[in-house]
């Protein structure tokens, strides 16, 4: 069987500059983190970023100056505030942006993974209510319903050249298996043309056979592996670990200031390999408070009465 | 920081007020971060809908959690019994009318129930680019009931017509929904001073207010017009079981005040929340005589 392992550092070789790259994860859950620090180490440049829902990947892409395009339904630090960098970009006019809503987007994306060139996503003749519509004639669209006449409105396929997902472990062939949140990475691994599975551990055919209902990107998909443990960090990737909320402070605090002081913080990434990132990160047992914060996780029950 | 009225904060109040509007029937779904609303799941969950389905995540059927800032998430996928990409739920819930009740925030909302999230100022020169408006868009247009909730009632956010509008409620006429096969209910906001409502081609009209707001202050701080009613009530307060449950068991980091505070409010207290639920974490390593832990 074919091995499509390849090593962390060789993904600046297969992501070149302009390329049109698609991240996974959503929020701050299970973002391929460890592969955007890749793409600034390899000084990528000009690419377009397709994000449903982006965090710390996609703001920190933009902090290193790696993204001309971004194709996004949101982008937010949450409660660590507005996303910095997209704030600064996007309000400079040096970036350009295709902002779409959610549903819309992630149907997009379905049409690209079916190759059909659109798809419609709302009801029996339900209009516009968002003026993203009229913003984006070069993505959305109307087709009369060949059954009632009614107008319904379509959205364009969206198909990613590259996909980069991050899974919890994958074979060699790329089989690759989720068991928290993992937003509609499945969606993009369908979409893209050349597909990277970043993952906490490869692990034996035989290890992915016994959990096989786990495996929601299956290898025919898949071109690239690459193992990344803590590769999702500081973002989470349920069961491992959760978000890591110092480490996000910290970074938006350095992006939030911009300057002298966000590139200092991107001087250590770029500066680092990501043995060294996880060394620095999740020294002194940090890695395994973030595990135990899984643990943590508390549900109510017997309570109520 | 949300002010206390009597034995309770406003942000409990309203707290209360969206739990109410949960039902055991359809999907309420559980994304971006809008603590109050979930504090809100958490409690119907807890009191009158336990039945209640939430989709959090990529969790299905998740159950009540506490909202640890760090945690909640692990915890949501605990318990919960499904497991799906976001593509099949939004399909099956956003798009084929099972949502039933969602609380979106937003930065403005008009009386068309236009939603902002996407900036302040022009779109292509913002005053402030925002996050943009991932799922509120389908959200406030194909579940049953609308909700729409904000820390603070004025006429910045409670606006005469939204900068852009992210997403809106339109169709408004019941049997103009029905025929294009959209779900019908109501359109509800909650303010840390009232309760708006909007349920046919007439205005938003004031349901009710809190504590001490008068209906006079309340269309003063109100950026659109208001249709008058006369039967405007005071809304319910929490009961000491639902207090208890929200102080002690969903709440007990208190991460919906992140609802009422400004960015730099903010960051303080966030840094605050990781230091506790980290220290518990440690606390509990510990514990368990776990040694590789010396943070």
């Amino acid at each position: 069987m074919k091995n499509k392992v390849i090593a962390l550092t060789s993904l600046g070789e297969v992501v070149r500059d302009g390329a049109t790259v698609a991240l996974g994860g959503a929020w701050f859950s299970n973002h391929p983190m460890a592969a955007a620090r890749e793409l600034l180490r390899a000084g990528r440049r000009d690419l377009h970023v397709i994000s449903l829902i982006g965090s710390a990947d996609v703001d920190l892409l933009l902090a290193g100056g790696a993204v001309r395009h971004l194709t996004f339904s949101m982008v937010t630090l949450e409660a660590f505030g507005l996303a910095p960098n997209l704030r600064r970009r996007v309000e400079d006019g040096s970036i350009t942006i295709t902002e779409l809503t959610a549903l819309s987007m992630e149907v997009a994306l379905e049409a690209a993974g079916r190759n059909v060139p659109f798809m419609t996503f709302t009801g029996l003749g339900s209009p516009a209510t968002s003026d993203l519509v009229e913003l984006h004639p070069e993505v959305y669209g109307y087709v009369p319903d060949p059954f009632t006449g009614e107008q319904v409105l379509v959205v364009k396929a969206i198909k990613p050249e590259v996909t980069i997902v991050h899974a919890l472990r994958a074979d060699a062939q790329g089989n690759a298996q989720f068991d928290g949140t993992y937003g509609i990475d499945d969606e993009l691994a369908k979409a893209g043309d050349t597909v990277i599975v970043t993952c906490e551990e490869i692990v034996p055919t035989e290890v992915i056979a016994e959990s096989a209902h786990m495996t929601k990107v299956p290898a025919f998909l898949v071109d690239h592996v690459i193992e990344a443990p803590f590769g999702a960090h500081p973002t989470s990737h349920i069961p491992r670990y959760t978000i890591d909320g110092h480490e996000l402070l910290g970074y938006a605090a350095a992006a939030g200031a911009g300057g002298d002081e966000q590139e200092a913080y991107l001087a250590r990434l770029v500066g680092e390999t990501e043995q060294q990132y996880r060394e620095r990160v999740l020294g002194g047992g940090r890695g395994a408070v973030l595990a135990e914060l899984v643990r943590q996780g508390k549900v109510l029950t017997g309570v109520a009465s | 920081m949300s002010e206390h009225t009597g034995e309770h904060t406003v942000a409990e109040l309203m707290v209360c007020r969206i739990a109410s509007e949960m039902e055991e029937r359809g999907v309420t779904v559980l994304g971006s971060f809008t603590p109050l609303a979930y504090a809100s799941y958490m409690l119907a969950k807890l009191t009158h809908a336990p039945d209640a389905h939430i989709n959090g995540y990529n969790a299905l059927g998740m159950p009540a959690i506490e909202l640890a800032f760090m945690g909640a998430e692990a915890a949501a996928s605990k318990g919960s019994t499904a497991r799906w990409g976001f593509l099949a739920a939004v399909n099956v819930v956003h798009l084929a009318n099972r949502g039933n009740v969602e609380a979106v925030s937003s930065a403005q909302i008009d009386g068309d129930a236009s939603i902002n999230l996407s900036v302040i100022g022009d779109y292509a020169h913002p005053k402030v680019r925002l996050p943009g408006g991932v799922g509120a868009p389908e959200v406030v247009q194909n579940y049953r009931t609308m909700l729409a909730y904000f820390g603070r009632h004025d006429r910045k956010v409670l606006a005469e017509k939204v900068d852009f509008a992210t997403g809106g409620r339109f169709p408004v006429d019941p049997e103009e929904r029905a025929r294009r096969g959209l779900q019908n209910g109501p359109v509800k906001i909650i303010t840390p001073k009232a309760v708006l409502v909007r349920d046919s081609t007439a205005p938003f009209r004031i349901e009710s207010v809190h504590g001490d707001a008068t209906v006079e202050e309340v269309v003063e701080s109100t950026g659109f017009e208001l249709a008058p009613n006369p039967d405007v009530v005071p809304t319910a307060e929490p009961t000491e079981k639902q207090l208890r449950l929200l102080r002690t068991e969903i709440d007990p980091f208190g991460t919906v005040q992140f609802d009422f505070m400004s960015g730099k409010e903010r960051a303080g207290y966030l840094r605050e929340l990781i230091d506790r639920e980290w220290q518990r974490a440690v606390d509990a390593l510990a514990a368990r005589g776990d040694t590789g832990t010396c943070t």
